[in-house]
């Protein structure tokens, strides 16, 4: 049995960062004085904790980044609805309540964002161009009537992005509530969006080990990492042995990306 | 020994011990409690009766049992205890959805499904088990009153309720978590949990708006958490030191 360790549960990405801390400290910089008081005290548990939220800052600025940066998301994905929305044609009846639905949401989502970014004295970023045929890697893509498959794949992908992306800056908000919230009701309504639509092209609503399916190989980092069967000090591919195995390991944790991972994802579809 | 921690005779088990906070012989103890929260504190002979569901006392009813109880004075391990409470029971119920496929008139595309999601949370279960150690020692009996594993529908609803309210509680739970790893494990577990709650809703009502019926998921107070849940569980579930400041979701529900 795990005796559960206060560091256990910390991602190797998150001591990574903490080492990277810690060295600062060491070389002046520096540090919340609670945190230093800990560090001299000699409680490593406590002053780990303390330096996660340190490392992770929550200086409104952070906060802010995080909130613009998901405001980048929603525009992207509340575009892309409302524009497949408002093309004859392209999306059959017996879907059409799914992605109206879907579509409302985004709006939604960008609503909010704007608000939570003006209640913290932010200037939301203006709305981009975007290029829905990623630069040519979905090839005269233009939500046309004879497009609904692409259309759909293009669906999965942004909503796996999605979930990805805010789950990777959730810790950035951990000293704002009520922006944390906000982010944690909208990543799983991602989730759902995500399930859905992968059901409705034949999938399961889970991502199994770092597999794109049939999408097209250019959504590969979507769902690189995926994989992982590694979390905080515990290993998941052993202990699923009797409940459907590696494959199940994977699909039970949804894992994290980077902003600049999620950069690099949709920046070719930005004009 | 904590005179409140009792048997498995429907009377009171503590979970994680506080008070124990007192016994520690040194610092070094004192600290390595604080960080763990105190979770260290456990009572595996107490408990050591009460697996294979025979923790009731004799009743049946939701929570006639022995009292569980979740002590937020652990920090971010109370949350864990909670997350894994709610695994155990939603482990439970989907073997028994499994168990029940013979007359339950699922398709052979559903039973798949389902018997996925139950994978999911048995790894959830054990995956929490795993990481809260000797801070997992409960096992928590089952009851549920008004499903019938025999019908569809009834078990869609319940399986429904089960994945909205997990979806709830991780959402109201997180801003207890102290730790960012903490926070990255629930996280990553939530939107499995929302991935079911969509599936599930989509198999009551396909192609509807059910799959996400609002923009923004629940976000519920560990109170509201144990309530949908006490439902279905034998075992009280009770809460102590249970935090007073709770920030609501943009839903403004909790």
């Amino acid at each position: 049995m795990t005796h559960t360790d206060l560091t256990s549960p910390i991602d190797p990405e998150i001591v990574v960062a903490l080492d990277r801390r810690a060295a600062e400290i060491a070389r002046g910089a520096t540090v919340a004085s609670p945190i230093a008081a800990m560090l001299a005290l000699g409680s490593i548990p406590i002053a780990i904790g303390a330096l996660a939220t340190d490392v992770y800052g929550q200086a409104p600025s952070d906060v802010l980044d995080v909130l613009q940066f998901a405001l980048l998301l929603e525009y992207l994905e509340s575009e892309f609805y409302q524009r497949a929305i408002n093309s004859t044609g392209l999306i059959p009846a017996s879907d059409i309540a799914v992605f109206s639905t879907i579509a409302t949401h985004e709006v939604t989502h960008v609503t909010s964002l704007l608000e939570l970014i003006k209640g913290r004295s932010g200037t939301p970023r203006a709305r981009p161009a975007f290029d829905f045929t990623a630069r040519g890697a979905v090839p005269g893509f233009a939500f046309a009537a004879t497009q609904y498959a692409t259309f759909k794949l293009l669906a999965q992908a942004f909503e796996d992005t999605g979930v990805r992306a805010y789950k990777g800056q959730l810790t950035r908000l951990m000293t704002d509530k009520v922006a944390l919230n906000a982010a944690l009701a909208i990543h799983s309504v991602e989730a759902r969006h995500a399930a859905e639509v992968r059901r409705l092209r034949g999938g399961n609503g889970w991502i199994t080990g770092s597999r794109r399916d049939d999408l097209p190989v250019f959504t590969q980092p979507v769902y690189d990492g995926e994989d992982n069967t590694t979390h905080g000090a515990v290993s998941v591919a052993a202990l699923a042995s009797g409940s459907g195995g590696v494959d199940s390991a994977t699909e039970a944790f949804d894992e994290p990306l980077t902003m600049a991972q999620v950069t690099s994802i949709i920046t070719p579809f930005l004009a | 020994m904590d005179e409140g921690a009792r048997d498995c005779l429907g009377l009171d088990v503590a979970v994680g011990n506080g008070r124990a906070l007192h016994a520690v012989a040194s610092r070094r103890d004192f600290m390595r409690l604080i960080g763990m929260g105190g979770a260290l504190v456990l009572l595996p002979s107490l408990l050591a009766g009460c697996e294979d569901g025979s923790n009731t006392g004799g009743l049946t009813g939701p929570g006639t049992g022995a009292a569980v109880t979740i002590d937020f004075a652990l920090g971010d391990v109370a949350v864990l205890q909670l997350a894994y409470a709610l695994e155990q029971l939603e482990a439970d119920f989907y073997g028994r959805v499994v168990a029940n496929f013979a007359s339950s008139g699922f398709s052979t595309a559903e039973q798949a499904t389902l018997s996925h999601i139950h994978n999911h949370e048995r790894i959830h279960r054990d995956f929490l088990k795993a990481t809260l150690g000797t801070s997992a020692g409960f096992t928590l009996a089952t009851v549920y009153d008004g499903v019938d594993f025999g019908n569809r529908i009834s078990v869609l609803k319940a399986a429904r309720t089960l994945e909205d309210t997990g979806v709830a509680a991780y959402n109201g739970a997180s801003q207890y978590l102290t730790l960012a790893g903490n926070l990255l494990v629930a996280a990553k577990i939530v939107s499995v949990e929302a991935r079911h709650a969509s599936v599930i809703r989509d198999m009551i009502s396909p192609l509807s708006n059910e799959f996400a019926p609002s923009a923004f998921d629940d976000v519920d107070r560990p109170k509201t958490v144990a309530t949908a849940a006490q439902a279905y569980l034998v075992n009280k579930l009770v809460f102590a030191n249970e935090p007073t400041a709770f920030t609501p979701g943009p839903a403004d529900k909790g």
